[in-house]
């Protein structure tokens, strides 16, 4: 099946072929440690296993949304000077707040859960989670302007001004715990301060974390050849139309001969 | 709902997420690769792949 | 997606307004539903999350101003207080030494067993005699909402059993003695 072979290559290299089976490994093994080898909590109970989801789903939500920044800065740097002035930065910040987004939506609907069973509600709208799902609507507000059709540049450029606005929301979200009174409770790690959590749990946290790492690293990769690989239709669905107003034969399908 | 029946559709909700989301990335490559029969460009030429991969 | 030209097309950007147009109601609607979203989800922050909850200490310092208002109280169960019957819970909630007595309505969270368990309830102060472990009070708090605010500390359950006792230094400055729950 040579064919299929091809497709399965479209926006796959040896490169991100390792990633994706060290990610989908590492999962396996995550859903091991965090679902039978790490200990109940000595007050929750089994309700502690959905710490090893939420919270390495913010800080991945967190890493992609401060990539999106460096690359929405770095854009505007370069696109000053036009041609195709660092439109990977534009494509890297697209691809980097769609998983942020992804994961950030994950880490609510994780959140709701853990909330029904330990505070025994799924939603109060306290500062961390109003703040979150903040963060959330103005990621998604984020993607929606990058769909918005004007010149790639002036679109970028836009993009990044809201991506670099919405970012500051980040830390907001991060601190929400400490600046106000808040149902949720304190970061379960920061730095300065000893970590009041046992071994296992610890550790449990911090490899679900390097997982969570793996895949968010594998979906931005892939993601980013995808709008590469737009970004080309779209330039040539742009030429086929410039290009049929001097045929004047209104046929959908003249597509297929023309492209190559 | 109990603690065990929480934790098993989280970790479920979250992996089938993640798995949903992964599938409709590399289905939408392949898709438009085929509208753009980038995929023959990958057996003859280089081109198109060295404008995929190498830009990150 | 179909973007063969209806009209005869002159020029590029004609080229361009004209996929534009298309996808431009989507993107409108979108913005207007994220706007909204927006409002509404500062609407209800800044309604809420500036003063989520008073501590017993505050509340009980600005009982006069409350009135028969609802607000949220947050304090620890003091768990040899806890008594329950049909329906209604009674129990005392203690922060920075000052102590209130609650009458809850409903069924409490399964964390509430918990000993010492940070919980933040919702209701309003009543008039009425009640005696806690600092002396007798005129007012209790009726609530009829509980949410239990667990804390960032995790133990495994295989190494130690829960602590009946209160966490370190939280009663130290307080002038009573908190009966030992014996069960």
């Amino acid at each position: 099946m040579p064919e299929s072979m091809d497709d399965s290559k479209m926006t796959a290299t040896p490169l991100t072929r390792v990633l994706g089976i060290l990610g989908i490994v590492a999962g396996v093994l995550m859903a091991v440690l965090g679902l039978f080898i790490s200990p109940p909590d000595v007050v929750q109970g089994e309700a502690v296993r959905m710490l090893y989801l939420h919270v390495p789903s913010i800080w991945i939500a967190y890493g992609s949304f401060v990539l999106t920044s460096v690359s929405s800065l770095l854009f505007l740097v370069r696109s000053r000077r036009r041609e195709d002035g660092g439109r990977h930065y534009d494509r890297l910040a697209g691809s980097a707040a769609e998983v942020g987004v992804v994961f950030t939506g994950l880490t609510l609907i994780t959140g709701m859960l853990w909330g029904k069973v330990t505070w025994g509600t799924y939603w109060q709208w306290d500062a961390r989670l109003t703040t979150t799902v903040l963060l959330f609507v103005t990621y998604l507000g984020y993607l929606a302007l990058r769909r918005l059709p004007a010149d790639p540049i002036v679109r970028g450029r836009r993009a990044a001004v809201m991506a670099l606005i919405s970012f500051i929301n980040v830390p907001i979200v991060h601190y929400s715990v400490d600046w106000w009174r808040t149902l949720h409770q304190k970061a379960s790690l920061s730095v300065g301060r000893r970590p009041e959590i046992t071994g296992e749990m610890y550790w449990t946290l911090l490899y679900s974390a390097l997982t969570v790492t793996i895949v968010g690293a594998w979906l931005i990769v892939h993601r980013y050849r995808v709008i590469r690989l737009e970004e080309i239709r779209d330039e040539e669905n742009l030429k086929m139309l410039i290009s049929s107003r001097g045929h004047e034969r209104p046929t959908g399908s003249a597509a297929d001969g023309e492209v190559s | 709902m109990s603690e065990v029946a929480t934790v098993a559709i989280g970790w479920g909700l979250t992996f089938v997420v993640i798995a949903t989301y992964s599938f409709w990335v590399v289905r939408r490559g392949r898709t438009i690769g085929r509208e753009l029969g980038i995929g023959e460009v990958q057996q003859s030429g280089q081109e198109q792949e060295s404008d995929l991969s190498a830009d990150t | 997606m179909d973007l063969t030209p209806r009209h005869e097309i002159e020029e590029t950007e004609d080229v361009r307004q004209l996929i534009h147009r298309r996808r431009r109601w989507a993107i409108l609607a979108i913005s207007v539903l994220l706007i909204a979203a927006v409002a509404f989800v500062t609407a209800q922050g800044l309604r809420n999350a500036t003063l989520f909850f008073r501590n017993v200490d505050e509340a009980i310092d600005q009982r006069a101003d409350l009135g028969t208002s609802r607000f949220r109280i947050q304090g620890r169960v003091i768990p040899s207080s806890v008594q329950g019957e049909a329906g209604v819970t009674t129990f005392q909630i203690v922060h920075e030494c000052a102590v209130a007595a609650v009458r809850h309505t409903g069924d409490p969270p399964e964390l509430f067993e918990s000993p010492w368990i940070p919980v933040v309830l919702e209701g309003r102060w009543v008039e009425g005699e009640s005696k806690t472990v600092a002396g007798a009070d005129s007012h209790y708090f009726r609530s009829d909402r509980m949410l239990v605010k667990h804390t960032n500390e995790y133990a495994s359950a295989n190494e130690g059993r829960v602590s009946e006792k209160p966490p370190a230094g939280f009663l130290d400055d307080c002038s009573f003695e908190v009966p030992v729950d014996s069960s």
